[in-house]
């Protein structure tokens, strides 16, 4: 099959899921669409039926490299400071330290699991390790939005902590992942010597903050949401290119600009228009092909333990991290011990920055970590709008009742 | 100079990136890509600014930022972008056949058949005349028998001839002229792609009589697969339309995404039943525009038109950077002469067509200002000629192509003086035709006024 009647065909059928089945079922029993079309890709893709074959999944690759800079640019645009500043300090403490413990304790099970089942020396399990521990902590941001729409408006706190939470889940995820692209990045001698992971990191956030001052000069005061996507589109296309083209994470750069952006525009409204227009198309595009794109082991079994571990690291981690910090920050009253289970969710993000590991050179295995963040979003997204309400629901309940 | 500046940093981006490079993933057509649509849009500021049409600016950000000059857009980077062509392609052919509304073709029908008659007629006889009489200076002619002359002559005639519906359609969307010049213009264009197609095949079936094709590339051209390309055509893009108007009915949900799937889909349903793909599109258009109800066909334009607009924008910079300088140069001497009897065929025709059909005066003075442009569907047509004569033909491609880069660059120019002196584009101070009453600026429209 050609790549253009692929993309039609996988566009389409993306497009009827999403209007004819999955709206209705996320609105009616809070199912959160996602998971369907990952696993449509894998229906589709290569491995299962072959309608979409190698060839054009590899054609496809500018696009889901896009997609990756858009899910950023998405996630920087909701970097406004303005609004940040409003927001409890306890709350990004809780969000900061509930990231870093998962990112800790799934980076390090992990890290043991693939060097003792792999035999890999500890050094190189390291990097899958790390990585997973960068995925594991982002969370699902789309069933926050659904249960928010949900409460009618209602500020719960919880709700509130988890909207923080989510959005440093997210930042975080980012980040761990851009330093670790960084870090493990192939030696480029540029002038006689090889750049340094500093280096790397300092070029990964200029490429989005150059794009940004661009995009700036670019559009100056403009209004108008058809030109600004286009100013909007080619800077993101652009950031997405120059990161992927120099080997480091184009979601990083791209969240730098849109941060740079909400940050310094004056036109916010007009650029988070221009940039969910075609968010949902990107977004179930990305799904699609980062499922078609999925490789299964030719040892399943050496990828079923690690997987498992990883499931049960993070759902661990999660409730258990979220739990401790609450109660140190003297927040368990208010959240309840619970409410970490909100945060178990996993979506797009985690997919993308998983897909991001395996366009990474020298990633050490790119399809395990992949597998692991697939199985991940399969198992957790459809709950994860249900495990939110419940979480706050239950807490409303408490309190009622008290 | 703050858009030079831009453009400057821009460069100097792209040029530090460059050595840090690992590649891979499409990255190289994503940077690219990404480079253009900023540089072409920021050039056609700068166009906008010195009062010519933007996709000038967009074209000559292709020719600056291209293989030809600066190399920041390699050929490997354009070759990936081709889908990114094919789509604009798709785009302007049915946004062109949403514009033709049936109530007009009747009215306009006789000043369009007349204007094309006689300004394709004199102007194809002119420019074979002119090779011929050229044959010793022309590098695929030099030393032939008359035949062959004959041939090629005929061959370069027949795809010099094509016009610029992109070109038209981007220069309608850029200024919102809606009148009498602009209607005729985009009438005679669009019909003329069809008529082109038509005596192109037969062009092919006489040079093949003429000068019998060498080696295994003589497939092709056969009147019955002629009579499909283009019946065919009809008929897959009626279907299409009807589709679209059905979906305008019931469904008229994310008409953006809808049209770019419509596009991907017509290119992908012409190539594999074998039919014309700008056809296909252009009646697809024209069935689901003439079909709808007037408020959906409006919607429908107007998400063309969105959908389109970052398209054209490196469809015209991707179409400069595919022009060779270095060709240009080597058959210079030839192209003046050849460019001129060109304008001047269409001038003289367009004149006789008007006298003909008594087109009024502003319609039948500056329609042919108009039909400078060339593009499109002349370059896959003389994409074939080099199939069918691998060494002439490649040489008769350069030819056309140094000829359709001088066009390219005048055409919308002339155009926009066109519709200027005719009074069409509305300037805000009232002056010019009354734009539609639903037709809101947006899109390539938005994009392309400022």
């Amino acid at each position: 099959m050609s790549a253009s009647l692929a993309f039609v065909l996988v566009v389409a059928l993306a497009y009827l899921a999403a209007h004819l089945a999955v709206d209705r079922l996320a609105r009616r029993f809070l199912i959160v669409s996602g998971a369907e079309y990952l696993l449509l890709g894998i229906l589709l893709g290569p491995r299962v039926s072959g309608i979409l074959s190698a060839d054009v999944v590899r054609s496809f690759a500018p696009l889901t490299t896009l997609a990756l800079g858009w899910i950023g640019a998405v996630v920087g645009l909701q970097l406004d400071l303005r609004e940040l500043v409003r927001t409890r300090g306890v709350m990004f403490r809780l969000a900061f330290l509930e990231s870093l413990l998962t990112f800790l304790v799934v980076s390090g099970v992990e890290a043991a699991a693939v060097a003792w089942l792999y035999g890999l020396p500890v050094e190189n399990a390291l990097l899958p390790g790390a990585a997973l521990g960068g995925i594991a902590v982002a969370s699902s941001s789309r069933a926050v939005d659904v249960v928010a729409e949900r409460q009618l408006g209602v500020e719960r706190p919880a709700l509130l902590q988890f909207k923080v939470s989510v959005l440093v889940n997210s930042v975080f995820a980012v980040l761990a992942f851009g330093l670790l692209a960084s870090v493990w990045h192939p030696s480029v001698p540029v002038r006689g010597r090889a750049i340094t992971a500093t280096e790397w990191m300092v070029i990964t956030i200029a490429i989005g903050a150059v794009g940004g001052v661009l995009f700036h000069l670019f559009v100056r005061d403009e209004r108008n949401v058809d030109r600004l996507f286009v100013a909007l589109g080619g800077g993101i296309i652009l950031v997405s290119g120059a990161a992927t083209y120099a080997g480091l994470s184009p979601i990083l750069a791209a969240l730098v600009f849109g941060a740079l952006l909400v940050n310094t525009s004056a036109n916010r409204a007009e650029l988070a228009a221009a940039l969910a227009r075609v968010e949902r198309p990107l977004y179930l595009v990305l799904l699609v092909f980062a499922g078609a794109a999925w490789r299964p082991s030719a040892r399943p079994w050496l990828w079923v333990i690690p997987v498992l571990l990883f499931l049960a690291a993070r759902v661990f981690a999660k409730v258990g991290a979220s739990r401790l910090v609450a109660r140190a920050n003297g927040m368990l009253p208010i959240l309840g011990p619970d409410w970490g289970r909100g945060l178990v969710g996993q979506g797009g993000l985690a997919l993308a920055i998983a897909l991001n590991y395996v366009y990474q050179d020298g990633g050490t295995l790119p399809y395990f970590v992949f597998t692991a963040a697939i199985a991940s979003v399969l198992l957790t997204d459809l709950l994860s709008a249900r495990l939110i309400e419940s979480v706050v629901n239950g807490l409303v309940r408490r309190i009622e009742v008290d | 100079m703050q858009r030079l500046l831009v453009l400057g940093m821009l460069y100097l981006g792209v040029r530090l990136v460059h050595p840090l490079g690992v590649g891979g993933h499409g990255s190289e057509a994503l940077l690219a890509f990404g480079f253009l649509i900023l540089a072409a849009y920021t050039s056609g500021e700068l166009a906008d600014s010195a009062r010519l049409p933007r996709i000038v600016g967009y074209l000559l950000a292709g020719v600056l930022f291209g293989p030809s000059v600066l190399g920041i857009v390699g050929s490997d980077a354009t070759r990936q972008l081709a889908p990114v062509g094919s789509l604009a392609i798709a785009l302007i052919a049915f946004l062109a056949g949403a514009e033709l509304r049936w109530s007009e073709l009747r009215e306009r029908g006789r000043a369009i058949a007349t204007i094309l008659t006689a300004e394709l007629a004199i102007t194809f006889v002119a420019l074979a005349g002119l090779l011929i009489a050229m044959r010793e200076h022309v590098p695929f002619l030099a030393g032939e028998p008359l035949a062959t002359v004959l041939g090629f002559s005929i061959l370069f005639a027949a795809i010099a001839i094509v016009h610029s519906p992109a070109v038209t359609m981007a220069l309608l969307t850029e200024t919102r002229a809606r009148g009498p010049v602009a209607r005729t213009t985009l009438g005679v264009v669009l019909v003329s792609d069809v008529v082109v197609i038509v005596l192109f095949s037969a062009a092919v079936a006489l040079a093949r009589a003429l000068v019998p094709p060498t080696g295994e590339n003589v497939a092709g051209v056969s009147l019955l697969g002629v009579v499909w390309e283009l019946t065919g055509a009809l008929l897959v893009g009626g279907i299409l339309g009807g589709a679209v108007a059905l979906y305008l009915r019931l469904v008229q949900r994310q008409l953006i995404l809808f049209v770019v799937l419509v596009a991907f889909f017509g290119v992908e349903v012409a190539r594999l039943t074998h039919v014309e793909t700008l056809l296909t599109l252009l009646t697809a258009g024209f069935v689901a525009e003439n079909v709808s109800r007037r408020a959906d066909g409006s919607a429908l334009r107007h998400a063309v038109e969105r959908s389109g607009a970052p398209v054209f924008v490196v469809f015209f910079a991707l179409a400069g950077a595919a022009m060779s300088l270095a060709d240009v140069r080597q058959v210079w001497p030839l192209v003046i002469p050849i460019v001129l009897v060109r304008a001047g065929g269409i001038w003289l025709g367009c004149r006789a067509g008007s006298w003909w059909g008594r087109v009024p005066a502003p319609a039948g003075r500056f329609v042919w200002m108009g039909l400078i442009s060339q593009a499109g569907v002349a370059i896959g047509l003389a994409t074939v000629i080099a199939e069918v004569y691998p060494v002439r033909g490649a040489l008769l491609r350069t030819l056309f192509l140094a000829t359709l880069a001088v066009n390219q660059t005048l055409g919308p120019i002339l155009f926009r003086l066109a519709l200027a002196r005719s009074g069409e584009i509305p300037d805000g101070t009232g002056a010019g035709e009354p734009v539609e009453p639903n037709a809101a600026p947006g899109g390539a429209e938005a994009l392309a006024r400022g």
